[in-house]
């Protein structure tokens, strides 16, 4: 039952995340007073990529060819492990938030790496501030999750779920500043206005992604999304776990999915909000915002270890 | 012994030059009641030019070079000064050079406004400056060939192409970069952000920009030479509509007046009216769009589209008074094609309209996060560089100097406003230009009102004047991004003898260097666009430092070599 459930998640996310970005490019027209494009937009877009060439510079290597597969690839396994319409992880090996950090950091090295491997200067730019991004967030990350996982005992996000949601915690205030810093890497994680330093338009020309075109280029949108969908999965799955199923029966977990979607949705609203109504951050002031994020992951800490 | 209050415009100018230079105003005329132009020898013209812009509060906006060896025999240069403390005018410095040798001594190592004209005119004229610094090409592309002057009467048949003279770049783009390490980052022809071709290169350490150089007039369109031979000198007004698509009628406006100042034309008051408000029009929309660029440079793409959402209503106020959207074809010499009809009620409440709906809309703009941090201390304009370089319009008044075409050479519907003021910011930064375009916008909203309330009646066109050839005259509008200033003189077949329009952007585009200096490749076009650049209707950029008043003619091979090694840097000596 849990292999058909991982499976089955991760593929629905990998044939939906279009449409989560085409519903989403769809809402930010309307709040630009534009006409916007249809929700199917990115499959329209995905498709027609599909079907065209891809374009190499010559020296280019493995790192930048095989990096969209890995990124999919990652998502994709990520996925089985995530824990959406279920409490606990479909694949609880791949649930622990040790494993999921490096995950994700995977993909990041080597799209970051690939920007500099395929000799444009903007996507040199932009893959050293991928990475740059990685490094000031990450610590944070860990700090805020650490905190929580020394509440709660484990590290596993589907018994830290659990946890959470049974509300029978031994710091509440620790686990809710702990929430709110993870919440807030968690965003600039998301790779959105206005931390999307490395794919810049205006700035960088979209930075690593000018130089990829045609199916890997279609990979990289899907699993960019995919990855949007997953890290906000990951903070709902630790820290509003409620509604979810805790059993694994069919009605349970039929319940399960609308409480996530609806979580989902609201979150996606919030971060589509905000993502429209900001300037871009410059690059040389992003440091001093993350240093927010650690002040606040360490206050959890604090509170944590006082049992607050 | 003259009286002081007898003297004409302009008349102490002439004599403080007298007395510094005793011998060397050839001659002295006065082409309209605020215009006048001296004649002076040769080898004083750097130390008059140099006096009369450092000493006597004189800027530049523009030289322009003439064949006149038909006329009188030689060459001739037109330093186009306006002076702006006391006495304010437009004198010009004029210079007749032999056709042999065909040199004149720079200006520029002493007034570095002048360089991109003198570049120009060796493109075009093939009289070279001695002792100018930077001597590479300005407008003509690297494929026409050596000693093909275009804009000589004699030069060419032009309905033959010239032959193409080289198959590959051969631009030399200057870099100070002292001893540190950079990248070259290209910048164009084509950036994604900028919707018009220049290119520009950054050398770059880390992401600081150390250096940069840009090249522009890829779309040069040889609009003079086609007025000179193609065009009868009144059809000029609905071609200069078209060398720039967004302040159209301040190009026709200033090569109207122009040939107004020069054959001692009267405008009737009402046209004169027409011309103001169709101006400020253009101001509306053109300050709504650069508004919006700052946004989008910012990555704020929804005030991006909010200002063109409300940028649509002054095209509507455009299409209601000229019916056009782009306010093109209302000019002709001695007035306005078409009266403001009954449509003022309509227009006035569009003002309203547009008054609140952008307050808002700055406002939020103003309170957007990041965009304080984006926008203060980015592309730093140092006064002292703007003094020397003489730039234009928000750019300069964003550096503190009250420069407005519409206040110290008043002009047409201008002169009823009593109590406006230039509008200047201190910050020197791209938050004062873009500070400045919004008090603006809203200082445009009161004069619209004001001038299509007050407008008198009578007649919108003069027929009554007869033509005489070879006067010149130079006319100013301030344009949205600055003044645009024309040059004309009309020749004796009912054409343009010579017509030189300078574009408010060509004043901008040589402080452009420093003003990258120090920032970062992020901010590199937010702060191309905070100049408003026009490339087309520039098109023309490099500049030299005015540290530096060294002379030096790099070779390719000196250049590439350095380049390859970054040792023994060609520019250090």
């Amino acid at each position: 039952m849990e292999i058909v459930v991982a499976i089955l998640q991760a593929l629905l996310l990998m044939l939906l995340a279009p449409l989560t970005s085409g519903i989403g490019r769809w809402l930010r027209a309307k709040i630009h007073t534009r006409k916007g494009p249809s929700i199917f937009q990115d499959y329209y877009d995905i498709i027609k990529l599909f079907k065209r060439d891809d374009v190499r510079t010559e020296s280019s290597t493995f790192i930048s060819r095989g990096m969209p597969v890995l990124y999919v690839g990652v998502c994709f396994v990520l996925a089985m492990g995530m824990p959406m319409a279920t409490r606990a992880c479909p694949i609880p090996v791949l649930g622990d938030i040790i494993l999921i950090i490096y995950l994700l950091a995977l993909p990041r090295f080597f799209f970051g790496l690939a920007g500099v491997d395929r000799s444009g200067n903007y996507a040199s730019i932009g893959g050293i501030r991928e990475l740059i991004v990685g490094i000031l967030v990450e610590p944070s990350m860990m700090l805020a999750l650490f905190a929580a996982a020394m509440v709660l005992g484990t590290t596993n996000v589907g018994a830290m779920g659990g946890i959470v949601g049974s509300m029978q915690l031994a710091s509440p205030v620790g686990v809710l500043v702990a929430g709110a810093a993870f919440a807030i890497a968690c965003y600039i994680e998301l790779g959105k206005l206005p931390y999307d330093v490395a794919e810049a338009e205006q700035e960088l020309q979209e930075g690593p992604l000018s130089e990829y075109s045609g199916p890997s280029l279609g990979m990289i949108k899907v699993a960019m999304t995919m990855k949007q969908i997953l890290v906000v999965s990951w903070f709902v799955a630790i820290f509003l776990p409620f509604g979810s199923a805790v059993e694994m029966t069919v009605p349970a977990m039929a319940l399960g999915l609308v409480a996530y979607l609806v979580k989902m949705a609201v979150l996606f609203l919030v971060i589509l909000v905000i993502e429209n109504l900001v300037a871009r951050v410059r690059f040389k002031l992003m440091g001093k915002q993350t240093w927010a994020v650690v002040g606040i992951a360490v206050l959890a800490f604090v509170f944590c270890a006082l049992g607050i | 012994m003259k009286n002081k209050k007898e003297l004409r415009i302009g008349e102490t100018h002439v004599e403080a030059v007298r007395s510094h230079f005793p011998g060397s105003i050839v001659d002295a005329s006065w082409q309209g009641e605020e215009q006048l132009c001296i004649t002076v020898k040769l080898d004083m013209l750097p130390d008059v030019v140099e006096f009369l812009y450092y000493g006597r509060g004189g800027w530049m906006p523009v030289m322009v070079g003439n064949d006149e060896r038909s006329i009188n025999g030689n060459y001739a240069l037109y330093y186009v000064l306006s002076m702006e403390e006391e006495d304010p005018c437009f004198l010009t410095v004029r210079v007749e050079v032999p056709p042999e040798p065909g040199e004149y001594p720079s200006v520029t190592p002493r007034v570095p406004a002048a360089v991109w004209s003198e570049r120009e005119v060796y493109d075009m004229f093939g009289l070279r400056a001695i002792n100018i610094i930077d001597n590479r090409r300005l407008v003509l592309p690297d494929d026409w060939p050596e000693g093909l002057y275009p804009l000589r009467k004699d030069s060419m048949d032009y309905r033959h192409r010239p032959k193409i003279a080289a198959d590959m770049e051969t631009y030399e783009f200057l870099r100070e970069t002292g001893d540190s390490e950079t990248t070259v980052i290209p910048m164009g022809p084509l950036h994604i952000t900028s919707d018009e071709p220049g290119h520009f290169r950054l050398f770059v350490e880390g992401e600081t920009i150390v250096d940069a150089d840009y090249r522009l007039f890829y779309v040069h369109r040889g609009m003079e030479k086609c007025a000179e031979q193609r065009l009868n000198y009144d059809a000029v007004t609905f071609f200069a509509d078209r060398i720039c698509g967004i302040c159209g009628c301040a190009h026709s406006v200033a090569y109207a007046e122009s040939v107004e100042n020069a054959q001692g034309i009267v405008v009737p008051p009402r046209a004169q009216y027409i011309r103001s408000i169709v101006l400020e029009v253009e101001r509306l929309h053109s300050h709504l769009l650069n508004l919006g660029l700052v946004c989008h440079y910012c990555g704020f793409d929804t005030g991006f589209n909010h200002f063109f959402r409300v940028r649509e209503k002054s095209m509507d106020m455009a299409e209601r008074i000229t019916g056009h959207r782009k306010t093109y074809g209302l000019n002709l010499i001695g007035g306005v094609r078409r009266d403001i009809l009954k449509e003022q009620a309509g227009t006035l409440q569009l003002v309203r309209e547009l008054r609140t709906e952008t307050q808002q809309l700055v406002e939020e703009l103003l309170g957007t996060p990041n965009f304080d941090a984006r926008t203060k201390g980015i592309g730093i304009l140092d006064p002292k560089v703007a003094r020397d370089y003489s730039p234009v319009g928000p750019t300069v008044r964003g550096s503190g100097f009250a420069r407005d075409a519409r206040y110290q050479h008043a002009f047409d519907g201008y002169k009823s406003l009593k109590d406006w003021k230039p509008k200047v910011q201190t910050g020197c930064d791209v938050q004062s230009r873009t500070l400045v375009r919004i008090e603006e916008f809203f200082d445009s909203l009161d004069m619209i009102e004001e001038l299509l309330t007050n407008a008198p009646g009578g007649p919108i066109l003069t027929e009554d004047w007869t033509y005489t050839p070879h006067k010149f005259g130079v006319a100013v509008t301030e344009a949205p991004r600055g003044e645009d200033v024309h040059w004309s003189m009309v020749g004796d077949n009912q054409k343009c003898y010579r017509w030189r329009a300078k574009a408010a952007t060509y004043s901008n585009w040589p402080v452009l260097r420093s003003m990258f200096r120090g920032n970062t490749v992020s901010d590199a076009a937010l702060i191309v666009g905070s100049i408003d650049p026009c490339y087309s209707c520039t098109d023309r950029v490099t500049v030299v430092d005015v540290k530096k008043q060294t002379s030096k003619v790099l070779t390719k091979d000196e250049l590439e070599f350095y380049c390859r090694n970054r040792r023994r840097s060609p520019l250090m000596d």
